[in-house]
């Protein structure tokens, strides 16, 4: 490899390799996460209500759970009856569920609608805005956030031990004074 | 020389090969979940060879037969 030594002729295309390479597995500069921070705030449309919105930090005082869904991802068909039967279960106390859309196709999203409908309020986020604010890193992803408006707890994807799971958070966190 | 011409040749293919990728985030999946971007044409038929295969072969596994897309099965 001598002749990769010291040659400029040769680093150049290298280096633009490697630049290339840097690019491709940047990151595109969106604030990380913490738990126990305070959520992102955001507003949006709400699909259930049309004309209304929804605004996270109104809902303080309330136990939150911002679930991304789309109509392509597969366990969101399992998650949302029992996200909704959470919600009615827990509502009285203070817990509600709002499911953000990442659909591009409003057929698509309707066609889910249809098939898999459930009681609490679904947002449109058709740029796809809450996502990136919330650094969404699978689908679905549900973010819990507490009666201060405290991110609590990140759950990526769902599987047939999330609503166990889930169901103790939002226990332990419906106590909690606000 | 010919050497050091095709690390140059080779790098700059390669430079430009990977302009053309892109960072997919999980919640822009949904065209790459639909039916005409998948490998095979038909998806049950797919999975009929599959299962067929891992009869005569007493072995199975290491297809993606999940679909959806999401990168969550």
């Amino acid at each position: 490899m001598k002749t990769l030594r010291g040659n400029r002729l040769t680093a150049a295309p290298l280096a633009a390799f490697v630049l290339a390479l840097m690019t491709l597995f940047a990151t595109s500069g969106a604030a990380a996460l913490n738990l126990n921070a305070k959520a992102p705030d955001f507003e949006t449309k709400q699909l259930t209500e049309p004309g209304g919105s929804f605004k996270l930090s109104r809902q303080l005082g309330k136990v939150v759970y911002v679930d991304f869904w789309a109509s392509w991802c597969t366990p969101c068909r399992y998650s949302f009856p029992i996200l909704d039967g959470l919600a009615d279960k827990y509502g009285a106390q203070g817990f509600m569920v709002v499911g953000v859309n990442q659909d591009d196709s409003v057929k698509d999203r309707e066609a889910f609608r249809q098939k898999v409908p459930v009681k609490f309020a679904l947002l449109d986020d058709g740029d796809h805005d809450v996502a990136k604010a919330f650094d969404v890193k699978a689908m679905p992803c549900g973010y819990l956030i507490d009666r201060k408006g405290i991110l609590r707890r990140i759950h990526l994807g769902f599987d047939a031990s999330t609503p166990e799971k889930l169901e103790a958070e939002i226990q332990l966190l419906l106590k909690e004074v606000p | 020389m010919t050497f050091k011409r095709l690390i140059i040749l080779c790098a700059l293919l390669l430079s430009a090969a990977l302009a053309g990728c892109a960072n997919v985030k999980p919640y822009e999946r949904g065209h790459l979940a639909k039916p005409e971007m998948q490998f095979d044409a038909d998806f049950s038929v797919t999975k009929l060879s599959q299962q067929m295969y891992a009869a005569k072969e007493a072995s199975s596994g290491g297809y993606t037969t999940g679909g959806g897309g999401c990168g969550c099965n």
